[in-house]
């Protein structure tokens, strides 16, 4: 299979006033095309750090993120947005979904920045996959949590991305509906032949994966 | 590169703001009243200045005139002027009109204006009965008065009235008179025809005499104005007028206005800026999650940038143009009173130029204020959509939105000045208003460094308020900026307001004469004197000779081809001035500069008012010459004078020697100050004294502060505005403040610290910042009154402490009562949707 990311022994610092917080120490990672990746490890263990680094949210203090054989380490802020909007999903826990657009609005928005045309249509389409055909002209606080969770899926997937990022999907969630996002997720990144980066403290879930890392302290383990 | 526009960009622009209006409310309704106050003078002063231009020939009362000042035209001279066309000669001289010829006579002084068959020659004259004009030519000795005289006086058609002890039949009264006359805009005027005039056998030196000579041309399109010049060359005292300069008063006193008022309003639109920059810093905070999203999603912060760019720019165009097209409406009502007032009616009529002036000034004051505040973007991470903690966004200044913001200053600036008839005002007046900004932004940031140094402080809201002051994304500097400025604003246009109305209200002063007495003749002086002491022996009586004169020299060179008609001090060359000598300086004039006369030089001294001689740029020993009696004589400034017109005693704008004035032909004007006033009466002074003038001094007032008192419910109403505008953004910093600090509260809530605590916390904010920005703003607010009442209205300014104080309570109590009430509901936040991140 061929590499989609590979970190090079990336450092993530951060300054505070009185010292220097290490929150990444030395990581090396290699992510195939297709593959599937959990991430575990306890809180403060730099998980969502990880995945901030990946999605080019943060910079990091040292080391290379290559990227389809790209260094995205050296890319400008505007060029990881454009990197972003082109290969990356992004699921976070807690949904965020943009308040006052639609379900259709949120979802359709990914194609719109991209040019792609009959954009409304496309999303209409997957959100009826997604047992949402009720719920398409619906705010997002006229929607359950599920409902949401399955909104910013819709919108992370969309674009058929190379790369998935997910931050405790299913966290604030309740089994069921838990349940119901991890199948999305698996499915769809399949279908598309998305890399998927699975952020979770849930052993069943992450066992699902093709692969799973844990980081304690900054660190592989 | 990034495209300016993006259609794409536009389109979630308006879906944004057609759901998210609701927010930045007050950003509408401040934008809209400032814009609509600014279009509604925009639209009256051009509409005033194109009617005046448009009707010129009526104003003047025919394509050119002809004065003749205090003599008769020369008969050669009129048969040359008269083959360019029709020519109505009129006369207007200053005289007492009495309902009777008893003592208890009421008595008005008047300008009468004599006319001839041929008047007017462009216009209507509006009279009531529609033909009281021609009743004039026909009827014997009879007279239209003005119809305030005609009701004060309770006349009836027929009845009789007297000048100088001669009966008119009164024919009607007039409306109106197409050529708004210098004096009959505001005084009380009467008109008989030119043969009637004659039986009043006028023989005075003619001081207060004026016969002009208006010409309407056979043949519009010849080119007569050259010949006209050189024919009047050889008559050194005539003067032409053309329609161009037909209301040049006018157009100074609507420049004067409109540019107070214009800047009035650029103060509200530029605290409306203030109130802006808080409701849209505090948009993009409630938007900061949507915000990270798009970032998240692969949105550059350029981008999302200009999408808020086109959401404000947007909003701009649609309130400038509804608050242009409102103004516009809003003409019509404001020409009732103009008709009434002017006789003039103005038109509605959207003018391009007038509007991109509006749109213009919203786009430079709105970029001025977003342009930190929508950089703010930068700030928002879409790392915090992991760990769900958003820190509100400041104000961001990087130095290329620096370097933009001075732009748009300096070209606001410019805009302003540009068509200002006095540019350095406008420059001043925008400088004394960034440095009040600059100076409350500094006193905002040295509280905060000290209030860091406290840390001893144990009562619980003190401490809180302390701690949301000194916060390091506290609000406090925009606090103080907005409510510094407010205050200012409403405690200047208090001090304002509060002359203004001392003037209207203001009782003669005690050492102010009763009555001016003019046209007394040198053979009747003494017996005029004799005449008041015999009726009051306590009477003061003040006598000083006049004599007409006109500067038509200043260092032998013409000042007309080198002074400007918008200089404060034309008048002065404008037309003949009375002048007058005495041996000693008038107490009350004293001397800035060099001495007083040479009683042992006999050649022409002259002593100069020296605000005139400042803005005229004549020194001491500059030469003058003086046209007396169409002699040109020349002379030496020796002294200049401080002269205040406004103490009511007689001022003269130059004083001459007497050793050189001795044997000048000339008359005198007196004032006499009664120990008993009402024995003085004017009906039986008359009759003796029938060339003589009075003008009752509290009747001069009266119709002085009528002016004023117009004046001051302009000023009323646009601060009434700047009220609105000042509390609105007082209150919208404080819902802002409120907002941003409704999680800290609910935390709070959690611990257990109760509402009273939080309450008087906000309070405790509140006066922090209130206390330390009376000083300033009574230090600022005190100079701009100042100067606004002293060097552009020319009215006495006086410091009022109780007004001011109880603005300052008023404004802190509404503002107290709006955090109050604002804070109200995110004091005791519900739990449920907060933890919930809703």
């Amino acid at each position: 299979m061929k590499s989609l990311l590979e970190l090079q022994d990336i450092y993530l610092n951060y300054k505070t006033e009185n010292s220097l917080v290490e929150v990444i120490k030395g990581v090396n990672l290699k992510i195939n095309s297709g593959e599937n990746v959990a991430v575990v490890g306890k809180s403060g263990s730099g998980k969502t750090s990880l995945i901030m680094l990946i999605a080019g949210l943060e910079k990091v203090t040292s080391g290379k993120i290559i990227f389809e054989d790209q260094d995205i380490s050296a890319y400008s802020e505007d060029e990881l947005a454009d990197l972003r909007k082109r290969k990356i999903g992004i699921v976070f826990q807690s949904f965020y979904l943009i308040p006052n657009y639609t379900a259709l609005e949120n979802v359709s928005l990914v194609l719109e920045i991209n040019k792609i045309e009959n954009a409304q249509k496309k999303s209409a389409e997957l959100l009826d996959q997604f047992g949402l055909k009720d719920r398409l002209n619906h705010f997002p606080s006229q929607l359950s949590g599920g409902e949401q969770q399955r909104v910013a899926i819709a919108r992370s997937i969309i674009l058929s991305p190379k790369l998935i990022l997910a931050d405790e999907p299913s966290g604030n969630l309740d089994s069921e509906n838990s349940k119901l996002i991890i199948q999305l997720l698996f499915k769809y990144s399949k279908q598309n032949n998305s890399s998927l980066i699975l952020v979770t403290h849930d052993q069943s879930i992450a066992k699902e994966c093709d692969k799973i890392i844990e980081i304690k302290d900054g660190k592989i383990i | 590169m990034e495209k300016l526009f993006n259609f794409q960009d536009f389109k979630y622009a308006i879906r944004d703001l057609t759901r998210s209006y609701k927010k930045i409310s007050t950003i509408i309704f401040t934008l809209f009243i400032s814009l609509f106050v600014l279009s509604v003078i925009l639209s009256l002063e051009y509409s005033l200045k194109k009617e005046l231009n448009a009707n010129a020939k009526i104003l003047l009362g025919g394509d050119f005139e002809i004065n003749t000042r205090n003599e008769k035209v020369d008969d050669q001279y009129f048969k040359k002027i008269e083959k360019f066309g029709i020519i109505s000669s009129t006369v207007e001289f200053s005289t007492m009109l009495t309902n009777s010829t008893r003592s208890d006579a009421k008595t008005f002084f008047i300008r009468l204006k004599a006319i001839d068959q041929k008047y007017p020659l462009y216009g209507d004259v509006q009279s009531f009965p529609d033909k009281a004009l021609s009743l004039l030519q026909t009827t014997k000795n009879s007279i239209v008065v003005n119809r305030k005289i005609f009701e004060t006086l309770k006349l009836k058609v027929n009845d009789t009235v007297y000048i100088k002890q001669t009966p008119f039949k009164v024919v009607g009264y007039i409306e109106s008179v197409p050529d708004l006359g210098r004096a009959l805009l505001f005084g009380d005027f009467a008109v008989v025809s030119t043969n009637s005039f004659l039986n009043l056998n006028i023989n005075t030196l003619g001081s207060f005499i004026n016969y002009e000579y208006r010409v309407k041309l056979n043949n519009e399109n010849i080119n007569f104005k050259q010949e006209v010049e050189n024919l009047t060359k050889n008559y050194p005292s005539y003067s032409v007028r053309y329609p161009e300069n037909s209301s040049n008063n006018l157009k100074k006193l609507i420049d004067n206005f409109s540019q107070f008022l214009s800047l009035v309003s650029i103060s509200a639109m530029l605290i409306a800026g203030i109130g802006i920059a808080n409701t849209l810093i505090s948009f993009i905070n409630q938007k900061n999650i949507s915000i990270a999203i798009m970032k998240s999603l692969g949105f550059t912060t350029s981008t999302i940038k200009k999408i808020f760019y086109f959401e404000i720019f947007t909003l701009l165009t649609i309130i400038s143009l509804l608050a242009y097209l409102l103004a516009i409406l809003s003409v019509p009502i404001v020409n009732a009173y103009l008709v009434k007032t002017l006789g003039i009616a103005v038109q509605s009529e959207f003018i391009i130029q007038n509007f991109i002036k509006v749109f213009l000034s919203g786009f430079l004051v709105v970029s001025i204020f977003c342009l930190p505040t929508i950089s703010a973007i930068q700030q928002i991470k879409p790392t915090s959509l992991f760990r769900n903690v958003f820190q509100p966004c400041e104000f961001y200044f990087t130095k290329k939105n620096i370097s933009l913001i001075i732009l748009a200053i300096i070209s606001l600036i410019l805009l302003f000045a540009f068509d200002s008839k006095k540019p350095f005002y406008t420059i001043m007046y925008f400088l004394v208003f960034f440095i009040i900004c600059l100076t409350l932004y500094g006193l905002s940031k040295l509280i905060i460094f000290y209030l860091r140094k406290i840390n001893f402080i144990k009562f619980l809201p003190l401490r809180l308020a302390v701690k949301n002051i000194t916060n390091p994304k506290t609000i406090f500097p925009i606090t103080v900026l907005s409510l510094g400025l407010g205050v200012t604003l409403l405690l200047s246009l208090t001090l304002i307001g509060y002359n203004f109305k001392k003037e209207v209200q203001k009782s003669i002063p005690e050492i102010a004469p009763d009555y001016f007495f003019v046209s007394i003749q040198n053979t009747e002086k003494d017996e005029f004197v004799k005449y008041l002491k015999n009726n009051d022996k306590n009477a003061v009586i003040e006598t000083m000779p006049i004599v007409s004169a006109t500067l038509t020299k200043i260092n032998k060179k013409d000042p007309l081809s080198y002074i400007k008609q918008n200089n404060d001090s034309f008048w002065v060359l404008e037309r003949d001035r009375r002048i007058s000598w005495s041996n000693t300086p008038p107490k009350d004039n004293p001397i800035t500069e060099g001495n007083w006369f040479d009683a042992n030089n006999k050649s022409l001294q002259i002593s100069l008012d020296a605000k005139v001689a400042k803005d005229l740029n004549i020194k001491l020993n500059d030469s003058l010459t003086l046209k007396i009696y169409g002699r040109e004589i020349e002379g030496k400034v020796t002294s200049l004078r401080k002269v205040d017109y406004r103490d009511l005693s007689i001022n003269f704008v130059m004083l001459i020697n007497p050793s050189f004035a001795a044997n000048i032909p000339h008359e005198y004007i007196a004032t006499a100050k009664f120990k008993n006033l009402p024995d003085f009466k004017e009906g039986a002074f008359l009759q003796k004294f029938k060339n003589i003038s009075t003008i009752k001094v509290s009747d001069y007032l009266g119709k002085v502060t009528e002016i004023i008192n117009k004046i001051f419910i302009a000023v009323i109403i646009i601060s009434s505005i700047a009220v609105i505008i000042g509390l609105t953004v007082i209150s919208s910093a404080v819902i802002v403040q409120a907002r941003l600090s409704v999680y800290q509260n609910l935390i709070f809530k959690i611990l257990g610290i109760n509402s009273s605590n939080l309450i008087l916390a906000s309070i405790i904010e509140f006066l922090i910042s209130f206390l330390s920005i009376i000083f300033i703003a009574v230090i600022f607010s005190i100079g701009v009154s100042y100067f606004v009442i002293e060097a552009i209205f020319k009215l006495n300014w006086s410091l009022e402490i109780i007004n001011s104080s109880f603005v300052l309570l008023f404004i802190g109590t509404v503002t107290i009562i709006l955090i109050l009430l604002n804070n109200y509901k995110f004091l005791s936040p519900k739990v449920y949707p907060l933890v919930r991140n809703e």
